[in-house]
Parts: structure tokens; C-alpha cells; sequence
């Protein structure tokens, strides 16, 4: 009892000053307050390399803020924002698909970006419609793409098709698909139609090269138009010459085929130029509806700043700094995304690889993500109505028009 | 007399504590908080208002019906083939054959493989332009060009059975091999001495005997097939046009994918209702096998 009444006695001046210094390190690090970002993805990647950079640097210039950089997988990253907001645990700022911004402004979850005039100035307008609602800017874009047709032109030579000339008309699309697919052993036409996002994505591209919309810009939904249906139509037809089982493919699915002279044709983002590999391909504007013109779907994801987290204010300033024309270049062009803004440094990419010009020329006449307030719901709503024409079960008047009464719900 | 009065012991309730506090905790407050939560708008707002019955008359009115015998379709096609299968593959690892330690340890591969790699190869196998399945089906002149099972409503539905069924297989064949290697060898002998064949004895002997752990596996396979989510998520989403959306899955659809909690809350009561009448169903059988077995001796 007295060995270990002596050793208390030892071990109550240690433990007191070791409470004392953890005490003193609780306080100095106390000093710098946590900014909490969520970055989707991983810590990979030159654009990353560009991030760290540039906040290390706006470290340096708020002192007592420490941002900590959370690295989430891409599929449970949105979740993870929008559960922890819901839950009263929201992050300073967050990497979200802009659809998702008008579903937290309207729950009261992010606060709105001040943009100046001239700010909103250095953004092409459909890209500034990605991001605002009622008026206000909900979040600031930090990555974008835009969608064009590639076509094989090896298939196209074999098919009888001049390979230098890809259709530039639903009636030449359709044309050329159907001769791929009678005149070769390929397929004429890769389309997705899977439960997945892209399926929306990839329709949403037919929706406005013929001059048809989803919701319009006074909020309502517009989406039983003679126009959708037009393009549900073409899409059920290009179906018919497409790889079989369409139902079964997302976006990501088609690669593959495309890389094998499986497909001869198919839609997709200005990364396939890299993955695509040794195809003989050519890539150009999507085709034009009857009643349309030149489009696209324009998708951004942006920083979006959430509410109560106490710093707000910095982590505004930090989006903005991050955001700003010449770092977001600069990390566009570390990340090979296509770049938001018409910059001069654009030019010289375009000047590098002629490619690019079927991406950037589809911006000024490109479309927004539908912007509701259950964007799942819409996308479950669209998805349907592409799934039930091609599976033959409705006509595509009734699968918009059943699709466009769901869509009230979810505006 | 007083003496004679025994003092409660209140010792090893005591020690129940613990335990009860954590199964209040863990199971009971969660259940008690979704059914709160299905009577209410609960969204990704940080309030909420309180909406009666609101969620279960959505619910009802939107397919939800059609959702539930879904459930219960798929999840009787996939038992009753697992149970089938089971039997007859723990009657053939139980058969006297040469080399049946290695055929026991060859059967568990499905049910050891994670599940999400299991499903991922599955779905490769039923892609119509590389998959083995269509591949052979051309080869064999069977179909006349690539098939995708997953792309029509018939067909994804019954592959998300096939995969669910080769991953549940392993666990009812071993369970009921066990069971079956619990049977008394002089009972088929005797019966072998009659001139009884191998069928017969199997029929008459072997499958009265192993009956209660027959029915404790359909039971328990039954719950967890009712409950099965990432085999369907990983090859379909629930799709194509609903083909494959089970109870579960609408439930996850609704409440997290739609960040509708409220809605998904009332889905996930149903669940538990459901899940209720299993578990009853499980402890009356086992109750009565007890009392039964408690009579024999």
C-alpha cells in the first residue's frame, strides 16, 4: 500500500503537467479554424497538384483558417455533402453536381454566391443557367462538359459512307446508322438507356438539338412538346440500329464497343479522346433535329458554400479564389476538362488540337441540366419514359406525356 | 414465516442491463425513430412537420402494391430454388463418393467470394457482346444474336434470381449437410436391410428428419432474401422500368437517393412489418420443434 501510495504521490505532478501541456497544444491549435471541403474524386491528378497549390496560398492569406481537404469516391460523394448538411454537420464548401444546387437552396441548406455582373459576364449564359435559380447563384463552376457525336470512320468507309463526312442531320444520323448496321458487322449506333443518370444525360442532347426543353425558364414544365417527342422518337428509332439490349448500357458502357468497331457511332464527353485509343475516329457537333438547331447538354459541378457551418465568409472566399478565371484555367488545364470561360488561353487550345472545337462550339447553344428540386425524381421520370418506347411498351406521346405529369411533382 | 419468504435477486437482472441498453439503443430507438419519422414531411430540411398518414397514402397510390408482390415473387422463386438445390446438393456431398472433402470445400466459393465481386462478374457474364452466357448460347445455336439479359424486364428479373440464388446456395448446402449428417446410420441401414432403395430411403427417412432444419433455413433465407439490396443495386438499379425494384430497393430509392425521409421512413415500417411476421413465423416453428423434440424424449 505504501509502494503505491508513493508512486500516486510521483504520478500526480506528471499527470497535471502533462494535462497542462495537451492543455496549452489544445489551445494553440484551437487558434487555426477548420475549414472542411469536400473534394469528390481522389488526391490524384495534375488539377489536384493545381488546388493544393492555390490553397496553401489562401492559407497564407487568412491566417487562423486551416482548410481540410476531404477526399471522397465520386459515388458517395454528393451523398455524403447533402446527408451531412441534413444533418446539421454540413461542410465549409463541397465539390456537387450543379442539378443538385436547386434542391439545397430550396431546403435552406447552401447560401447564394454574390457574383458581380462583370463575374457573370466571364461565363457563356447557358452556363450560368446551370447554377442559378429564382434569380440567385447557388454555386460556382468548377467543372463542365459538353457533349459531341464520334463516329468510326473505318466502319463509315466500310459501310459505303464518306468517312470525312459525319451526318449533320437526324435524317443523315439515321441514314448512316442504318447503313453501318446493314452493310457491316458492326452496329450502326451505341445508345444507353440504363437506370443511370447518363441515360437522362444522353437524351437530354436529342431533347435540344430539336428545340425541346424540360422545365422553361418561368419554372414550368414544358416537357410534353411535340419537339420531346420528336426526339423520343429518334431515339427509340436509333435504338433499332444500335448495339442490341440497349437497356443494359450506360455511357460508359459503349466505350468499349467503340474501341472494339463494335459501334459505329456514338455521344460522349471530350475525355473519350484519350481513351479511345487506336480508332480511326473523327468527332463533330450532334446532328440536328427537324425543329431545332446546334446543341448540347452543358454539365457543370460546382463549390457550393453550406450554411451554418460559422465560416461561411471564408469559405466563400475561398470558392472564389479557387473559381477565379486564371487559377480555374489553370486547373482545367492540368485536369484536361473543358474550360468554362472564352479566355485567350482557350484559343490556344483549340489551335493545339482542332477536337476541341466540336466541345467549345456547342457551349453558346448548348442546355442546362434540368434544374428541380428532386432531381433524382426527374431522372427516374425520363428514364422511364425512354426505357418503356424502346422496350415497346408505350407510344412515345403517351411515355412524355405520362413522364411531364411526374415532372410537376419534382419542379 | 418470514424467514420462509425468498428476497428477489435482482443480480442477474443487473447483468441484463448492459445488454438491454444497447439493444434499446441500437435496435429499438432506431425503429421507434423511423416510425416517428413516416408520419412526418422529414426532407433535407432541418425541420419537420408532422403529416398523419400523408406518406402511407403515397405510398399506396404509387405502384407500391405491385412493389410488394414483386418482392414476395422474387423472393419465393429464389428461396424455393435455393431449398431445391440445397437439398440435393448436401444429399450428393453427404453420398459416400471419393473426393467428397474436396467437393464440400469446392461448394463454398460463391458464399466466400465478397458479394459485390461475385455480382460484378455476374453482370459481366450477362453482357450481350462479351458475356460468357450469350457467347455460348450463340455457339450452341440457341440464339441467333448477342442476348442482354439485362436489358428486358423478364429476363434481368430472373438473372438477379440466378445470381441471388448462386450466392445463397453454399450456406443452405452446408446447413443442411450438417443436418443431414446428424441422421442415424442404423435407421437407413435397417431401412437398406429391408430393401429399401437409396430414394425411398432418402424420401421416407433422411427428409422427415432433417425437416426442421429445412424449415429454419427457408425462414431464415426467406428474411435474408427479403432483404437483399446489393445484388439487385449492383445489376440493375431496380431496373429496367421497375423489373427488378424490390421492397428495399424503392425504400433506398425514395430515402436516400430522393433524400425523402419521411416517405422512405413509411417504406422501411412496412419492411419491418413484414420482417415481424417472418421472425413470429421463426420463433413459433422453433418453439414447437422444441416442444417436440422436449416430447420425444
Amino acid at each position: 500500500m505504501a509502494i503505491f501510495r508513493e508512486s500516486r504521490m510521483k504520478l500526480t505532478p506528471i499527470l497535471l503537467g502533462g494535462a497542462m501541456v495537451l492543455s496549452g497544444l489544445g489551445t494553440a491549435f484551437g487558434q487555426e479554424t477548420r475549414v472542411h471541403f469536400i473534394n469528390c474524386g481522389d488526391d490524384q491528378g495534375g488539377g489536384n497538384a493545381v488546388h493544393t497549390r492555390l490553397i496553401a496560398e489562401w492559407e497564407a492569406a487568412n491566417p487562423g483558417y486551416k482548410v481540410d481537404r476531404e477526399f471522397v469516391p465520386w459515388g458517395q460523394c454528393q451523398e455524403k455533402s447533402t446527408t451531412l448538411a441534413s444533418a446539421g454537420d454540413a461542410p465549409a464548401l463541397a465539390y456537387m453536381g450543379s442539378r443538385t444546387l436547386k434542391q439545397l437552396s430550396a431546403n435552406d441548406l447552401i447560401v447564394a454566391i454574390d457574383m458581380t455582373d462583370e463575374e457573370k459576364a466571364t461565363y457563356a449564359d447557358p452556363v450560368l443557367g446551370t447554377i442559378t435559380a429564382n434569380g440567385q447563384v447557388w454555386g460556382a463552376p468548377i467543372a463542365f462538359s459538353t457533349k459531341a457525336l464520334y463516329w468510326n470512320k473505318d466502319l463509315f468507309a466500310e459501310a459505303g459512307l464518306d468517312p470525312e463526312s459525319p451526318p449533320t442531320t437526324w435524317d443523315e444520323w439515321l441514314a448512316a446508322a442504318t447503313a453501318i448496321n446493314e452493310n457491316t458487322d458492326a452496329n450502326g449506333m451505341g445508345i444507353a438507356a440504363a437506370s443511370f443518370d447518363n441515360t437522362m444525360h444522353q437524351f437530354m442532347n436529342y431533347v435540344y438539338t430539336n428545340g425541346g426543353e424540360v422545365i422553361n425558364s418561368d419554372g414550368e414544365i414544358v416537357f410534353n412538346s411535340p419537339n420531346n417527342v420528336e426526339a423520343l422518337k429518334m431515339y427509340a428509332a436509333l435504338a433499332e440500329v444500335a448495339q442490341p439490349g440497349p437497356i443494359a448500357y450506360d455511357r460508359g458502357k459503349l466505350r468499349p464497343l467503340f474501341i472494339e468497331g463494335q459501334i459505329g457511332m456514338m455521344i460522349s464527353g471530350p475525355w473519350e479522346r484519350r481513351l479511345i485509343g487506336d480508332v480511326n475516329w473523327g468527332v463533330a457537333p450532334i446532328p440536328v433535329g427537324p425543329q431545332g438547331g446546334p446543341g448540347t447538354l452543358l454539365i457543370t459541378d460546382s463549390l457550393a458554400v453550406f450554411k451554418g457551418t460559422g465560416v461561411e465568409e471564408q469559405a466563400l472566399s475561398l470558392t472564389k479564389w479557387l473559381t477565379s478565371p486564371d487559377n480555374q484555367l489553370e486547373f482545367e488545364l492540368a485536369s484536361g476538362l473543358t474550360p468554362l470561360r472564352d479566355l485567350p488561353g482557350v484559343q490556344a487550345i483549340r489551335d493545339e488540337d482542332p477536337t476541341w472545337n466540336a466541345f467549345l462550339d456547342a457551349i453558346a447553344t448548348g442546355g442546362p441540366e434540368p434544374f428541380v428540386t428532386d432531381y433524382v425524381g426527374l431522372q427516374d421520370a425520363i428514364n422511364e419514359a425512354i426505357q418503356s418506347v424502346i422496350l415497346g411498351e408505350a407510344s412515345a406521346e403517351d411515355a412524355i406525356a405520362d413522364a411531364a405529369d411526374l415532372l410537376e411533382d419534382y419542379k | 414465516m418470514a424467514a420462509n419468504v425468498k428476497k428477489t435477486d435482482y443480480f442477474p437482472y443487473l447483468l441484463l442491463v448492459p445488454a438491454l441498453i444497447v439493444t434499446l439503443l441500437i435496435v429499438a430507438w432506431p425503429v421507434v425513430e423511423t416510425i416517428r419519422l413516416s408520419f412526418t414531411d422529414a426532407s433535407l430540411k432541418l425541420t419537420e412537420n408532422y403529416v398523419g398518414l400523408e406518406n402511407y397514402e403515397k405510398m399506396f397510390a404509387r405502384k407500391f402494391p405491385e412493389t410488394i408482390f414483386r418482392t414476395f415473387y422474387w423472393m419465393g422463386v429464389s428461396v424455393s430454388l435455393k431449398m431445391i438445390i440445397g437439398i440435393a446438393g448436401a444429399a450428393l456431398l453427404n453420398a459416400a463418393v471419393p473426393g467428397r472433402n474436396l467437393f464440400r470445400v469446392l461448394v463454398m466459393p460463391p458464399w466466400i467470394v465478397p458479394i459485390a465481386i461475385g455480382v460484378f462478374i455476374w453482370s459481366w457474364m450477362y453482357n450481350g457482346q462479351f458475356g460468357m452466357i450469350s457467347g455460348l448460347l450463340q455457339r450452341f445455336g440457341l440464339i441467333a444474336e448477342p442476348m442482354e439479359f439485362l436489358a428486358f424486364r423478364n429476363s434481368a428479373f430472373f438473372s438477379t434470381i440466378v445470381t441471388d440464388v448462386w450466392i445463397g446456395t453454399p450456406l443452405v448446402t452446408i446447413y443442411l449437410l450438417a443436418a443431414m449428417q446428424g441422421v442415424r446410420p442404423d435407421l437407413l441401414e435397417a431401412a437398406w436391410v429391408d430393401g429399401a432403395g437409396r430414394f425411398y430411403r432418402f424420401r421416407r427417412i433422411t427428409l422427415p428428419l432433417i425437416m426442421p432444419a429445412v424449415a429454419t433455413m427457408s425462414l431464415l433465407s426467406a428474411i435474408w432474401t427479403f432483404n437483399s439490396f446489393d445484388i439487385i443495386w449492383i445489376l440493375t438499379e431496380g431496373g429496367p422500368r421497375d423489373a427488378t425494384t424490390t421492397m428495399i430497393i424503392d425504400t433506398y430509392k425514395t430515402a436516400i437517393s430522393r433524400f425523402k425521409y419521411g416517405e422512405g421512413s413509411a417504406r422501411a415500417v412496412m419492411i419491418v412489418l413484414f420482417l415481424t411476421l417472418f421472425a413470429g413465423f421463426y420463433f413459433l416453428m422453433i418453439s414447437r420443434i422444441a416442444k417436440k423434440e422436449v416430447g420425444n424424449d
